[in-house]
């Protein structure tokens, strides 16, 4: 179980908090989706939960994070770091070039921590198997494409371990389909008991994939609920977030007086096939 | 794209222990920059360089990087130490205040051929080894992890260096920027570019950290191997004789002047 109560958090020399007044909980072996505008402090949030802040960038943090009771703070980032995995946006900075197969980059934090080489050699298989990766261990890291660099920058996580991942806008910078694999992996992670809260402003995928979804906005949480709650919210073009393709629609056929006003607004394809297919809320 | 010069192929060089090349490319200019006289680094490089890199399938690369490296050094040397060498006597060639001097050129040849060891013998090393091998084999041989990332993740800088400059350049065409083929023309055009690229790999840099640590990189926990580092008896023993024969130059050389 993660938890936030009141977190805020101000980094060094700067005039204005990043964070303040955060309260969340997170249920373990669930998908949690953050939404937020560009700003929003949704890298922070990330490194918070992850460990990172206030160990390595310094600054103030107040209030409490804690993953299964520990208080983040508290530990040493290589405590951290075994309890929560940090994916970043940038598939090719992950990768440590120190090791010239996917599989000793795969294994590359279980050398750090010292593991036996059997245990690591058999780790490094479960997890590739898990993934379904096993035919890149042999490739160079390099020679992968960028869906399935962040696969391995997040094997190279669950290698070691950790109940938690959190993924910081793991797909900014891949394409269409490395954007769906990396999403295709969110359900094998939550099948395997993994606790993830995914960072992303692709709304259709995180409406297809998250249990819970939590907005970010003005440095601290402005709403959360299920995907379907979230994402018709009408609040969230206010907090620069957008809307799905399906919601959108929607509310331009509502202007035009096509659907009804009490027609709650799809988020997905399913729902806008039942409003639209069906004329439902009187089409005129 | 890749991030090292490395070029793997199944040869005696790449086999052997990423520590052994390092203590010999230590060596080797230790030994050319004790005995200041031209025929030791030509020795060394028909001796050792030149032989290594046959047995390594490596020397190719080495021809085409290390030419792109030396050709500028030696003309700028051998043009002024050829022409403004002050004790020279035998006047070649001369041109108003300039004299290419016989003096000039051998103090060129005994630099220039220095610069030519030690470019040639690094780039043998980075070709050769693998900065994943190099970081394992420091570390099991008792250096610091974080001292031994810094020394392999160098051997990667200019790959990355050279990828992020490239695409800088081009986004810069593609808004306009006409780069000249006048080489000190171009240099002022392509100057205001070093900004964004240092500014760039700095980001990198950060990112790559916070990447490392959330793998245990900060542990102090002694480090494994998921593969063994090679290495052999006479490895380890070639490791303490290479140094004894450099230190016996430098003895000789400067002790006495007997090289």
């Amino acid at each position: 179980m993660i938890r936030l109560d009141d977190v805020g958090y101000t980094y060094p020399d700067a005039p204005a908090p990043a964070l303040q007044h955060v309260s969340l909980e997170v249920p373990p072996g669930s998908i949690t989706g953050v939404v937020g505008a560009s700003g929003a402090g949704k890298t922070t949030l990330a490194k918070v939960i992850a460990g990172f802040i206030p160990q390595v960038e310094g600054g103030e943090l107040t209030g409490s994070a804690t993953v299964d009771g520990r208080n983040l703070a508290e530990l040493s980032l290589v405590e951290a770091v075994s309890k929560v995995g940090l994916v970043i946006q940038n598939p090719f900075n992950q990768i440590s070039g120190a090791r010239y197969t996917v599989r000793g980059e795969i294994a590359f934090g279980l050398e750090n921590l010292g593991t036996p080489r059997a245990e690591m050699a058999a780790g490094v298989d479960e997890v590739a198997a898990l993934l379904r990766i096993t035919d890149l261990l042999d490739r160079s890291p390099y020679a992968l494409s960028g869906g399935q660099m962040q696969l391995v920058a997040i094997a190279s996580m669950l290698v070691l371990r950790t109940p938690v991942l959190v993924m910081d806008e793991p797909t900014s910078q891949l394409d269409p389909a490395g954007t769906r694999l990396v999403f295709s992996v969110l359900d094998t992670l939550e099948e395997a008991g993994v606790t993830v809260v995914i960072f992303e402003h692709k709304l259709e995928l995180l409406q297809a994939h998250a249990d819970r979804l939590l907005v970010l906005a003005d440095r601290t949480i402005a709403l959360a609920g299920t995907p379907t709650e979230v994402l018709a919210d009408e609040r969230l073009s206010g907090w620069g977030i957008g809307a799905t393709r399906y919601t959108r629609a929607a509310r331009l056929a509502r202007e035009r007086g096509l659907i009804g006003a009490e027609v709650p607004l799809p988020v997905s394809f399913d729902q806008a096939a039942a409003v639209f297919g069906t004329g439902a809320g009187g089409a005129r | 794209m890749s991030s090292t010069l490395y070029v793997e192929r199944p040869s005696a060089v790449h086999r052997l222990n990423p520590v052994t090349k390092l203590v010999a490319l230590l060596c080797v200019i230790v030994v050319v920059f004790a005995i200041p006289q031209w025929w030791a680094s030509g020795a060394v490089l028909l001796l050792v360089i030149v032989p290594a890199a046959v047995i390594s399938g490596c020397g190719g690369a080495l021809a085409r990087i290390g030419g792109q490296i030396l050709l500028p050094l030696l003309v700028v040397l051998v043009l002024v130490q050829g022409l403004t060498f002050p004790g020279g006597q035998t006047v070649l060639w001369r041109w108003g205040p300039l004299a290419l001097t016989t003096e000039g050129l051998m103090f060129a040849a005994t630099i220039g051929a220095r610069i030519v060891v030690l470019v040639l013998s690094s780039v043998l090393l980075v070709l050769t080894t693998h900065p994943g091998d190099l970081m394992s084999a420091l570390t099991e041989a008792g250096m610091s992890p974080r001292f031994a990332y810094i020394i392999s993740s160098t051997l990667q800088l200019i790959p990355s260096f050279r990828a992020r400059a490239d695409s800088i350049l081009l986004a810069q065409q593609a808004r306009g920027l006409a780069v000249p083929r006048n080489p000190v023309r171009r240099l002022g055009v392509l100057m205001p570019l070093l900004a964004p690229l240092v500014l760039g790999m700095f980001t990198d840099v950060e990112e790559r950290s916070t990447a490392m640590e959330a793998r245990g990189f900060g542990s102090t926990a002694k480090r494994t191997t998921l593969t063994p580092v090679r290495d052999s008896r006479a490895q380890k023993v070639a490791r303490w004789v290479m140094p004894a024969v450099a230190l016996l130059a430098v003895v000789l050389q400067v002790g006495w002047g007997l090289l």
